[in-house]
């Protein structure tokens, strides 16, 4: 059963255009969604929750559109920006107030249980926070109430190790009873390789890849060796060739192994290095 | 309802401003009592209280752009609720300064001023002109100001010109008014105070209708814009 159902979504700026953008995230899952920055990331994540309004294409959550009815739609979702999106002077009272009274299935029990295991500052307005606070307070809103699809733009990008490894843990008790979803737009890669089934990845606002993490990583070679042993007929189909001081490092889909007769040494590549193929490729 | 819960989170964002209110309320009590003009002088007063709404009353835009709007665009909600709860925010603010309005007049009739009929019709008058003030900055701020930051210097003057005119226009008026009374040319203002009442009225029906029909219009032309 698909909760994220995303069809042609596209919005045209001066100088970019995000285009055709399409894919499903199945409930109970979560999708890396990744990119070179300006590649339409928060674009596509702004057109899903609605901050944006696209020039085409389609998002229903849960089979509802905003356009049906958008207090619910937006209900269903829950935010967590890189940037607290709360206002610099409020205080968690204030955003306790204003999340009760907006959303019916807000707990403050729940909401002040989160703020006090997390140790926010009660009497401190959001301004003040570190950033690790700004982000634990973004969770606290979404994880005291109930949401379908939870929306991370790089929401772990600046925190320390130990926080990240705690949000990663969230979010897989967040999908844990299989009815809910997690998008998550990151640079951290290896966050990826950690928690995603899916990876969507985008560049100059077009899909590159869209596949099943493990299937993704399946797909592919990462080849190394030396540049002068290379047969023209591999190299033609080698991605992102890099050239470096011991040789060469590329990516090659893995149905093409057979090209490589054993001059180069292959292993498995890791989500980031495609993605750093793929784009040094683009 | 999440019109009016948009609204409360406007008071929340600009309770800092709530703090010095009183402040100006004693100005204006001040400036009705201090003036030479007796009873008219209230009606100074009065548009010293407008002066002050329309600047307050848009300040929620002031602290509700940039990144600290992603929090109101999130909440579940329409457009149109969270249009409608700015609009409230700014009526609920002139009215409640009309109260304050009406508390000057109260005080100063305790204290032996002259409070006539016509004077209360001019008050209410008054408290129409401060609604399509707040209407018209909010139709700006909706239509061409919100989120241009490097609009800073005309958000500012769109805030403070208009009431300030209204008072200074006030003041001069009551000097013309006493000037005619001076000289005999003033016609008796009691005698027509049941019209002056019945236009007072009718003029904050139509203010308040105006606001409406801002308030659609608003809500209809960001409903396509992003980050609104």
């Amino acid at each position: 059963m698909e909760l994220l159902e995303v069809k042609k979504l596209s919005k045209q700026y001066k100088n970019f255009a995000l285009q055709d953008i399409s894919f499903t995230l199945p409930k109970g899952y979560i999708m890396g969604y990744v990119g070179a920055n300006g590649s339409g990331k928060t674009t596509t994540l702004n057109l899903i929750t609605g901050i944006q309004k696209g020039n085409g294409g389609e998002v229903h959550i849960d089979g509802l559109s905003r356009e049906e009815d958008e207090r619910a739609y937006k209900e269903k979702i829950g935010f967590v920006g890189d940037d607290c999106y709360f206002p610099g002077d409020f205080k968690i009272k204030h955003i306790r107030r204003a999340l009760q009274d907006f959303y019916p299935t807000f707990s403050g029990e729940k909401f002040n249980g989160l703020i006090r295991d997390w140790k926010l500052p009660e009497n401190k307005p959001t301004k003040d926070f570190s950033r690790g606070m700004k982000t634990l307070l973004m969770f606290a809103s979404v994880f005291a109430r109930e949401s379908k699809l939870l929306v991370l733009d790089e929401a772990t990008n600046g925190l320390d190790p130990v926080m990240r490894t705690e949000v990663l843990k969230l979010l897989q008790s967040y999908v844990m009873d299989g009815e809910r979803s997690v998008i998550f737009s990151t640079h951290i890669l290896n966050d990826l390789e950690q928690i995603a089934d899916y990876i969507y990845f985008i560049h100059e606002g077009r899909t590159v890849l869209y596949e099943a993490k493990d299937e993704l990583i399946e797909s592919f070679l990462l080849v190394k060796g030396e540049m002068a042993k290379i047969p023209p007929a591999l190299k033609k189909e080698l991605i992102g060739l890099d050239e470096n001081a011991y040789g060469f490092e590329a990516i090659l889909p893995s149905d093409k192994a057979e090209l490589l007769g054993n001059a180069f040494l292959c292993e498995k590549p890791t989500i980031d290095q495609i993605v750093v193929h793929y784009i040094k490729s683009a | 309802m999440r019109a009016l819960y948009y609204t409360k989170i406007d008071y929340m964002l600009t309770r800092k401003q709530m703090r010095i209110l009183p402040f100006f309320f004693l100005l204006a009590l001040f400036v009705s009592r201090s003036t030479s003009e007796g009873g008219l002088s209230l009606l100074v007063g009065c548009s010293y209280v407008v002066f002050i709404a329309s600047i307050f009353s848009t300040a929620p835009f002031a602290y509700s752009g940039g990144k600290n709007k992603g929090f109101l665009l999130l909440l579940p909600a329409t457009v149109k609720d969270r249009v409608a709860g700015r609009f409230l925010y700014g009526l609920s603010f002139v009215a409640m300064l009309g109260l304050l309005c009406a508390a000057l007049f109260g005080i100063c009739k305790m204290t032996g001023m002259e409070v006539s009929r016509w004077m209360i019709a001019a008050g209410l008058c008054e408290l129409a002109i401060g609604i399509v003030l707040v209407t018209l900055q909010n139709l700006f701020f909706y239509l061409f100001g919100e989120g241009k930051d490097n609009w800073q210097y005309l958000n500012n003057i769109v805030r403070t010109a208009p009431g300030m005119a209204m008072f200074f226009g006030t003041s001069a008026l009551v000097g013309e008014v006493q000037d005619a009374a001076a000289a005999g040319t003033l016609p008796d203002l009691e005698t027509l105070s049941g019209k002056m009442m019945q236009a007072g009225v009718v003029s904050v029906a139509a203010a308040l209708l105006l606001t409406v029909i801002a308030a659609v219009v608003c809500a209809k032309v960001i409903s396509r814009r992003d980050y609104a």
